[in-house]
């Protein structure tokens, strides 16, 4: 079409009329294939340009490509029947009036030919545009489909940026410190605290705040944490003689130094509540003596310790780290050992908290006691199964290779390095580190020039990256972590995976949630992280929860245990989407259900279904009065859409109590349910047949709920409310009259019928014995009706012919007698009422 | 005097001639002839010193009774002699003075060219910091004197910190930082000196985590020192003065002082490094897990001194520190990174210094210059 067709279309074309090919809007429709293109003579200039060169193009041509399948698609004119030829093509999306580059390309075939190859997705629209920057000269070209390459969806790379402005003697430190959420680059000299604030909208401020000279630099180790509670991060300098606080003031702006005079050779240093009273504390490994520890009195003053935990008096106290490794919701604390020579002081610890400001020692119970020589110890839950493992890290082969510890949920752990990846890795650092780097839902780990990438099976897979250690955060707010090391930071090119992050603040807690465990829900299962500060060997990394989710789009709940014990939830917070989450800031569920009925009749079903809203996770059903009801078809009070049967009529109210997994909050809804009893009923005339004669309305005999409405059909005049019956203004015949009690209470419609005669007075009607009794008709064929006074009950009645004898014998005082095997001829009917008294008059039988 | 060359680096000779009341002894080292000379006195007392096994540490040095009075000229009482190490370590150009006493009638004894000699239970060993031309009145000023006595469970370590009127010196185990400027070839140079916690003793002075000397190995005293009473080799003295077992082979492996450069630089270098480094980088060290072994008799290996050696531990922001020594190149050897640096976290030694030891560097630098292959 394009090809020669086109060429020759041109030919009769005038040359300023609009074309196809010659703008963006009428671009031509190609698929793969070789088109010729005479001259690029389009209207239509490509912009942006996505290839080398510059602007300068006067004139395009253009087509449109929408792949029916993913591919990797070339567009060529490196072809041998182009020569000599200098041509460009930009690839776009989007639509014309904003259309981006995909990628382009000047020179890349042979001579000034162009070739670009770039991956299409099935069912996108691609611009594909030629321009005449450097040639208005036509050519051939061909787009070519091949197998696309298939893109990991995991993949991890990053983009260095030098920032020249991070100055200090220490540049090992990320964290929030100004609680925004924003992870922001600390770095220490003597003299002066150098703040890089992150800025929402992108890159940093860079702040510098002089300090009084640090008796102690960080030059072993630095932690970052809230612990005067004021909003600020506050700093501890680990360093080789002892330790320097330098703590927050006056709204961030100013430092003030508190240094203590004992003698610490620094290694890692952490910020914990070790004492839970709601205020940090800090802990400091000792290289060559016991551990220390500074307790926070609540007002900002930190009280030195040592001993207690880690107390072997050589020390070999390198990498501590506060792991909740049993989840009983107190942090314990591991600490990775070195020392050379034999000596027990390189035999890693493990130390229980028991809740009670003690800790045990479970280092050989917990199976942790190894002499290998290590800094630092990375610890996640790198199968996601709810409990904590490690990768004890080794510094040195010396006494043992890097170890992968599986944590089996009964306080011990297993040795579970072989084929791990692990056995195999061959470097050697002081720091490991442990984030979800690839947001794709299994952490990993990172030490120098590697990150040990998570399979989900328990195996990693080492990945060579030229980046140390450094301070590990998201330095571009967009869910993917980043590193600081120096002056350089790594920003995480974002792959597709899903993330969230959240920042703690805690109120009954510490400031920052330090030791809270947070538990994210989802498609995966259960993610776990424990907040901390202080990991690794010497940086201080975010304190933000980072989750990567993979490609989930849903995330049912997060729950955070707080150190105070409390428990928060948060219910399908958005993906990607930063949040701070402040003690106390409970989501209950809202309860809430709908009753398949709320007015019903006796003995129904009725299906509560639950609506409540906001992750319930557990239902509670009460009802009362706690009788007349009962659960139906296997549902409990517990059942989250119960069926209940109302089998007594009363007035009910049903509650549900809908709570989250935690059970401490709960939030309830009632409803009332009207139960009403089946309506019954049966009606009956006496004394019917009735006589068109009779002067008094006939009332009905009405047993049972009463409101029904009479009926009958037309003829009978009757009370469609009382059921009485007028004879008189009837028209003989037999009716059904019909007692109708309509639906009511969520009880069905019923009915009852009887039959009722009217009986033209005028027709063979003989009375009797004042009128008491009357007969009809007479003669009489086939029925012989006879009607009595209210009053009047016989207690039988015969039929007995002319010469005496009988023949029929009622007892009853039946209205209607059969005759039809009388024969014909004259009879006496004679009533013997109660007192034995007898009537007699006398009928014809025809 | 008799002093001789080695014809060979490995071939010792020590040679004993014994004289009438005297004895002369010699011992060679690979580098230089040692020689003592004979000693016209007796063996010496221990008139007035007292240490009391069972109550050391003093509360204060004079209550040793190891120095004549004043105490703060530092000169011993009969009994208590004086030794130098060929090299001595640098602690931001602290100078010492080291004395040896022991109980009477009791000996060391010889186990090797590089082992700590076997010393009698009783044994102290003194060492004393000070600078000279300290500002701003240009004097000599002693800082501390650290003492290790070998009591029958083991040595322990006291630390004596002198008073500003230098009268006396007082225990203090938990460690003290003390600022000094001091003149030195007409420099000033300052310091916020650390006088050591028992901890940071421990740090150094260790093996398996047990407490040890470092210098008092027979390779670091085998030379000539200027007694009061006249110059001697130092090994010949002390078996002289009964202070040590008269057992010694016939030759010692010894190092020299490495600011003497009319020794090769290697060997300068080897000698810097056992003192200045190899009480971490041995067996049963502090960091003996890392693959540095720098003590004199091990560097004869050059791959146990670093040389074409990865180190085990990067430096972020140092990743040109591709080896422990680049032959050649001083700029990618993470060992001159380390002695070159003052930062804690850097700087090698960890302990004892905290600013840079120039000739040290110097020496380090010229020898991986010196050098263009891996042995």
């Amino acid at each position: 079409m394009i090809k020669k067709l086109f060429s020759l279309l041109t030919l009769f074309t005038v040359s300023n009329a609009v074309f196809a090919q010659s703008t963006c809007n009428t671009a031509q429709v190609i698929t793969a294939g070789s088109y010729i293109i005479d001259t690029i003579n389009g209207t239509g200039v490509p912009t942006p340009v996505c290839a080398s060169g510059g602007d300068g193009a006067t004139a395009g041509k253009w087509y449109k490509y929408t792949p029916t399948a993913n591919y990797t698609v070339t567009v060529t004119t490196d072809l041998a029947v182009n020569p000599d030829i200098d041509n460009r093509v930009h690839i776009y999306t989007g639509n014309c009036g904003l259309l981006l580059c995909i990628t382009g390309d000047d020179d890349s075939g042979t001579g000034y030919l162009c070739v670009v190859t770039f991956q299409v997705i099935a069912g996108t629209e691609y611009k594909i545009a030629f321009d005449n920057k450097w040639s208005s000269n036509g050519f051939t070209f061909e787009l070519q489909e091949t197998p696309p390459i298939i893109i990991n969806p995991n993949a991890l790379t990053f983009t260095s940026q030098n920032i020249p402005t991070i100055a200090g003697t220490y540049k090992i430190a990320v964290a929030d410190m100004n609680s925004d959420l924003l992870d922001d680059i600390v770095s220490v000299s003597s003299e002066n605290v150098q703040i890089h604030y992150q800025l929402a909208t992108g890159g940093f401020n860079q702040v510098n705040i002089a300090t009084t000279p640090a008796t102690f630099l960080p030059s072993w180790s630095m932690a970052i944490a809230d612990y005067n509670k004021d909003g600020y991060g506050d700093l501890l300098y680990g360093g080789g003689s002892g330790v320097t606080f330098m703590r927050s003031a006056n709204n961030g702006t100013e430092f003030t130094q508190a240094s203590t005079s004992q003698y610490v050779f620094s290694q890692r240093s952490n910020f914990i509540d070790l004492n839970n009273d709601g205020n940090l504390d800090a802990f400091v490994c000792h290289d060559v003596a016991p551990n220390v520890y500074y307790l926070n009195d609540g007002l900002g003053n930190l009280q030195f310790y040592q001993g207690g935990m880690g107390i072997h008096p050589n020390g070999g106290n390198y990498g501590s780290i506060w792991v909740d490794y049993n989840n009983d919701g107190f942090s314990d604390l591991f600490i990775a050992k070195c020392r050379g020579g034999n000596t027990t002081a390189k035999i890693n610890e493990l130390h229980r908290n028991n809740g009670d400001g003690t800790f045990t020692d479970v280092s050989i119970s917990s199976n942790m006691a190894d002499p290998i020589q290590t800094w630092s110890a990375a610890w996640n839950d790198f199968d996601n199964d709810g409990f904590l493992d490690a990768v004890v890290g080794a510094s040195s082969f010396t006494d043992g290779n890097h170890k992968f510890m599986h944590n089996n949920g009964d306080g011990t752990f297993s040795d579970i390095t072989a084929g791990s990846g692990w056995d195999v890795f061959p470097n050697l650092s002081i720091e490991y580190v442990s984030y979800d780097f690839n947001n794709d839902g299994w952490t990993d780990v990172f030490t120098n020039g590697k990150i040990m990438i998570n399979n989900g099976n328990n195996t990693f897979s080492p990945v060579t990256y030229s980046i140390n250690v450094g301070g590990v955060g998201d330095l571009n707010n967009d869910g993917f972590l980043d590193i600081q090391n120096g002056n350089t930071i790594y920003f995480s090119n974002a792959n597709l995976n899903n993330w969230t992050k959240l920042q703690l603040k805690g109120i009954e807690s510490n400031s920052n949630g330090i030791g809270a465990r947070v538990e994210l829900y989802g498609a995966w299962g259960k993610q776990i992280r424990d907040v901390q500060s202080g990991i690794g060997f010497k940086h201080m990394g975010t304190m933000n929860v980072h989750f990567g989710i993979g490609s989930a789009e849903v995330i049912d709940s997060i729950l955070v245990r707080w150190p105070s014990g409390r428990v928060d939830f948060i219910c399908n917070p958005a993906i990607n989407t930063p949040m701070i989450l402040t003690e106390g800031s409970v989501q209950s569920p809202v309860a809430s259900f709908t009753a398949s009925a709320t007015n019903l009749c006796e003995g129904t079903i009725v299906n509560f279904t639950d609506e409540s809203t906001i992750c319930p996770s557990a239902w509670t059903w009460s009802i009362s009065p706690s009788n007349g009801w009962e659960f139906a078809n296997s549902s409990s009070e517990n059942s989250q859409n119960p069926e209940i049967s109302f089998n007594e009529p009363g007035s009910y109210t049903v509650q549900l109590v809908a709570s989250n997994t935690n059970d401490q909050s709960a939030n309830l809804m009632n409803e009332t349910i009207i139960v009403t009893a089946t309506p019954t009923a049966s009606i009956s005339y006496s004394g019917s047949p009735f006589l068109t004669s009779l002067t008094t309305d006939q009332t009905v005999n009405q047993i049972g709920t009463i409101g029904g409405i009479y009926s009958s059909s037309t003829g009978l005049s009757i009370d469609a409310n009382t059921g009485e019956i007028t004879p008189s203004t009837s028209t003989a015949g037999t009716y059904t009259v019909t007692y109708t009690i309509a639906a009511e209470g969520g009880c069905e419609e019923i009915a009852t019928s009887c039959s009722v005669t009217i009986v033209l007075s005028t027709i063979g009607i003989t009375e009797f014995e004042n009128g008491q009794v009357k007969i009809f008709p007479n003669p009489a064929e086939s029925n012989l009706n006879i009607v009595f006074d209210a009053s009047f009950k016989p207690t039988s009645i015969d039929l007995v012919s002319m010469l005496g004898s009988s023949v029929k014998r009622i007892y009853s005082n039946m209205n209607s007698i059969d005759i039809s095997e009388l024969q014909a001829g004259a009879y006496f009917i004679i009533l013997t009422k109660e007192d034995g008294t007898k009537l007699t008059t006398r009928f014809v039988k025809k | 005097m008799n002093l001789r060359r080695c014809s060979s680096r490995r071939n010792i000779m020590m040679q004993i001639f014994p004289l009438a009341l005297f004895f002369l002894f010699t011992i060679q080292s690979c580098q230089k002839d040692k020689v003592f000379v004979p000693i016209s006195t007796p063996p010496i007392g221990n008139s007035g010193v007292s240490v009391d096994l069972t109550q050391v540490p003093y509360a204060k040095l004079s209550d040793y009774g190891f120095f004549t009075s004043p105490m703060k000229n530092q000169v011993p009482v009969d009994g208590v002699l004086p030794y130098e190490l060929a090299s001595s370590l640098f602690t931001d150009y602290a100078l010492k003075k080291r004395f040896v006493w022991m109980p009477q009638g009791n000996k060391a004894t010889y186990s090797g060219d590089h082992e700590i000699l076997e010393f009698p239970i009783g044994s102290v060993l003194i060492k004393t910091f000070y600078y000279n031309n300290v500002q701003p009145n240009n004097e000599t000023k002693i800082l501390e004197t650290r003492i290790m006595i070998l009591k029958s469970t083991g040595w322990i370590f006291a630390e004596y910190v002198w008073n500003d009127e230098q009268t006396e010196a007082y225990l203090d185990m938990e460690g003290s930082y003390k600022n000094i400027s001091w003149q030195q070839g007409g420099v000033t140079k300052s310091t916020n000196y650390r006088i050591p916690s028992e901890t940071e003793c421990m740090t150094c002075h260790k093996d398996n985590n047990q407490p040890i000397p470092i210098g008092t190995k027979p390779q670091n005293m085998n030379f000539d020192y200027a007694y009061s009473d006249g110059t001697s080799n130092q090994l010949s003295k002390w078996i002289q003065a009964g202070f040590l077992e008269n057992n010694l082979p016939s030759s010692i492996v010894s190092s020299i002082n490495y600011m003497d450069e009319s020794y090769p630089l290697r060997l300068r270098l080897r000698s810097y490094l056992d003192v200045n480094c190899a009480h971490c980088h041995r067996e049963n060290s502090h960091c003996s897990y890392r693959p540095l072994r720098l003590a004199f008799s091990e560097t004869i290996n050059s791959q146990n001194m670093g040389i074409c050696i990865e180190p085990d531990e990067q430096i972020s922001s140092q990743a040109q520190l591709i080896e422990i020594i680049v032959p050649g190149n001083v700029q990618k050897s993470m060992m001159h990174f380390r002695l070159n640096s003052i930062a804690e976290n850097n700087r090698m030694p960890l302990l004892g210094r905290t600013i840079v030891h120039e000739e040290g560097v110097q020496l380090l630098k010229d020898f991986i210059n010196s050098i263009s292959t891996c042995d």
